[in-house]
């Protein structure tokens, strides 16, 4: 199963921003600047920091992984957007029909 | 049995850390190359991230004093004497002396050995290697990145004969070429990447109740008994599930006909004339299936295959065409024995009997939990069919009961409708009828089935079957026989529970379809809001009957599968098909 992680990063260089955020698009929703929601699970997650540990500048650049419990439980419960409302999670569809 | 094995090739020191875990788990990986990627396995190659790039120079043994400093990283190295070949993490050298070091995730256990048995033979291994090509090694160092922890193993005398002994036994193992059993209520299996394929409990539960565990010789054919598997009572001892209930990965269908799939970053975009229509992530993707004329990029096609996601090419009315999957699974050992077990008339209609009875047994209960107004007779004219099953005597037989059986089915099938207010039937169904269906319910039906074959058809090219060669169904152009024996069990289920549920719960009605001459067809509303459903109740968690753990039907599918390759190697007496009570 599936936790729900907020992910926040500050990236010092441009280039390397970019290459972060192609990588966070491949594993959840852009909701804010620099701030992704992401649905994972354990293995997920895992591939998620070997994603970035790949691109990012230890020294220079930092990644917050916050983890706010189960995506379809407390997950869910615990965001609030004031103004303009949050897109759905697309990661809470089972399947996806066109 | 016959080793299909010959004289291994060398044995990773890897491989024999695992057999020392489990030799069941070495035999599935060395010899049948399973393979799983679970949490432990990725963060096992993230521990290794770096040492895993070849770096430094390792002088020749003579060059070895103490004077030189080695730092080497990912050093292959190999013996034919011994056998064996390891990549050693890192290689440092003292005084003259080489010293393998393994990188390990994780914390030190507190042991008085330091650490645990398999790695401490898996390094000592490593050591070996070393000695066999001319250096002076005397200790290893397991270090474990968790906490940081360097642990020394002396290859003391007990530990060298001990990992030389375990190397002859996993050799002699791999050449014997017969799988192990599982573990019996091991704590090793909840950790274990293969747990999912292995089924331990599952399988020490399916010996337990059919009686004594089969040896290989009486595996198929030679056992006389042939009659259909009674119910079988849910366990008595838990059983442990010990992989996930349910996929959270989903299926995606594309119908939008001249729709194009394309690759956005780690997305599979899909556009109607360049405009995005919908994206998913490819992680997040389980399999891809495309109707009709559909276009899919040579870059998508290859992300997919390098994710091993499945994509199933069906005609827009959902007849499979094509399977793109990846290279057939290794496990070439299990179509060596379908292809056996195949041209083995006994073992054929065994199975087929099992197949047929689940089956048999599954419709009425569906019509006894759905049917309204249902006279007694539909219910106890197939449970006369039933016994027939079990008397058969031939494939020929069998299929002639099934057609009975079917046509005493779906001849009350429409008593599971819900009437409307006026009492008049919403559809008009009678019976089965098909390419192509000529009313609504037979054109739900018929698109159901499909739904259900490309499902199966997913479930056993996993195991890695050949889905074109059946034991029921008899091999014929095209047609994807071994799924379709699988299935039988599931139409009932999982298909024809579907269009009740759509068809009661309205959300499916008289508008949805289009008459064409003959031929009526579903239009692309009710066919999402049909897959849709499909979908839901593949994801819908059932208690299986035998193992009493909830799972899901697409679990089912899987687990049913790898029964009935557990009982072409032997390890089960016989195939238990799914019947709900
Ligand atoms: S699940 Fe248990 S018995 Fe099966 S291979 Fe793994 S450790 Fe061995």
């Amino acid at each position: 199963m599936r936790n729900r992680y907020v992910v926040c990063y500050d990236i010092a260089n441009q280039k390397r921003w970019r290459q972060v955020y192609r990588i966070m698009r491949g594993f959840g929703d852009a909701v804010q600047y620099s701030v992704f929601c992401c649905d994972l699970s354990p293995s997920e997650r895992m591939l998620m920091i070997m994603a970035l540990t790949e691109v990012m500048n230890q020294r220079e650049d930092r990644v917050m992984v916050v983890d706010i419990g189960p995506a379809d439980g407390r997950g869910k419960a615990c965001i609030e957007a004031l103004g303009k409302p949050l897109a759905p999670n697309s990661s809470e569809r089972i399947t996806v029909v066109v | 049995m016959d080793a299909l094995a010959t004289t291994p090739e060398l044995i990773p020191a890897r491989m024999l850390n695992e057999y020392v875990y489990c030799p069941r788990l070495f035999y599935l990986e060395y010899v049948q190359r399973e393979w799983a990627t679970n949490l432990d396995v990725l963060q096992g190659r993230y521990v290794h991230r770096r040492v895993d790039q070849a770096a430094g120079r390792v002088p020749r043994a003579e060059a070895v004093t103490a004077e030189v400093a080695i730092h080497a990283r990912s050093v292959e190295i190999g013996s034919e004497e011994l056998g064996a070949v390891a990549v050693i993490d890192v290689l440092e050298s003292d005084d003259g002396q080489l010293v393998p070091v393994d990188y390990k995730k994780g914390s030190a256990p507190d042991l008085p050995e330091g650490a645990w048995e398999p790695e401490r033979i898996q390094v000592c291994l490593q050591g070996l290697l070393l000695r066999a090509n001319g250096y002076v090694s005397n200790y290893g160092v397991i270090y474990y990145v968790g906490d940081k922890t360097r642990v020394r193993v002396e290859f003391t005398p007990a530990l060298v004969t001990r990992t030389k002994q375990l190397l002859a036994d996993a050799r002699a193992l791999a050449v014997a070429g017969s799988l192990p059993p599982p573990l019996v209520n091991s704590n090793k299996c909840p950790r274990c990447s293969l747990v999912g394929i292995c089924l331990p409990d599952e399988l020490n539960h399916v010996q337990q109740v059919t009686g004594s565990r089969p040896t290989a010789e009486t595996a198929h054919g030679s056992d006389k008994a042939g009659s259909v598997a009674p119910d079988v009572a849910p366990a008595r001892r838990e059983i442990r599930r010990l992989f996930p209930a349910r996929d959270d990965n989903k299926a995606v269908y594309v119908q939008g006909q001249g729709y194009t799939l394309g690759l956005r970053g780690a997305t599979l975009e899909i556009r109607d004339k360049g405009q995005a229509v919908d994206a998913v992530r490819l992680f997040e993707v389980s399999q891809l299936n495309i109707f009709g004329n559909v276009q899919l990029s040579a870059q998508a096609l290859r992300a997919l295959a390098s994710q091993e996601i499945p994509i199933l090419h069906l005609s827009y009315g959902g007849w499979l065409q094509a399977v793109t999957a990846p290279p057939p699974h290794k496990n070439i050992e299990l179509r060596c024995r379908q292809f056996q077990a195949a041209a083995d008339p006994a073992f054929c209609l065994k199975l087929a009997k099992a197949l047929v009875g689940g089956k048999i047994r599954n419709s009425r209960l569906l019509l006894r939990r759905n049917g309204r107004r249902l006279p007694p007779e539909a219910l106890s004219q197939l449970v006369a069919l039933r016994d027939l099953v079990e008397r058969g005597t031939s494939l020929a037989e069998l299929l002639g009961v099934e057609g009975s059986a079917a046509r005493e089915y779906f001849r009350y099938f429409s008593t599971m409708f819900k009437l409307p207010p006026d009492d008049a039937p919403p559809f008009d169904f009678t019976g089965r009828n098909r390419r192509p269906p000529k009313d609504p319910i037979n054109a739900l039906l018929s698109f159901g089935y499909s739904l259900l074959v490309k499902e199966m058809v997913v479930a056993v090219l996993g195991v890695g079957f050949d889905p074109y060669l059946g034991f029921y169904h008899q091999p014929r152009y095209g047609r994807p026989a071994l799924a379709l024996d699988l299935m039988e069990e599931f139409r009932p289920l999982v298909a024809d529970s579907v269009v009740i549920t759509v068809i009661n719960n309205g959300e499916i009605g008289p508008d949805d379809f289009l008459q064409r001459g003959e031929a009526v067809a579903l239009l692309p509303r009710a066919r999402k809001v049909f897959i849709e459903a499909f979908e839901r109740r593949l994801d819908q968690l059932v208690t299986h009957p035998v193992f009493g753990y909830q799972v899901s039907y697409r679990r089912v599918f899987e687990i049913q599968a790898r029964l009935l390759a557990r009982t072409l190697t032997g390890e089960i007496p016989r195939y238990i098909p799914f019947v709900t009570r």
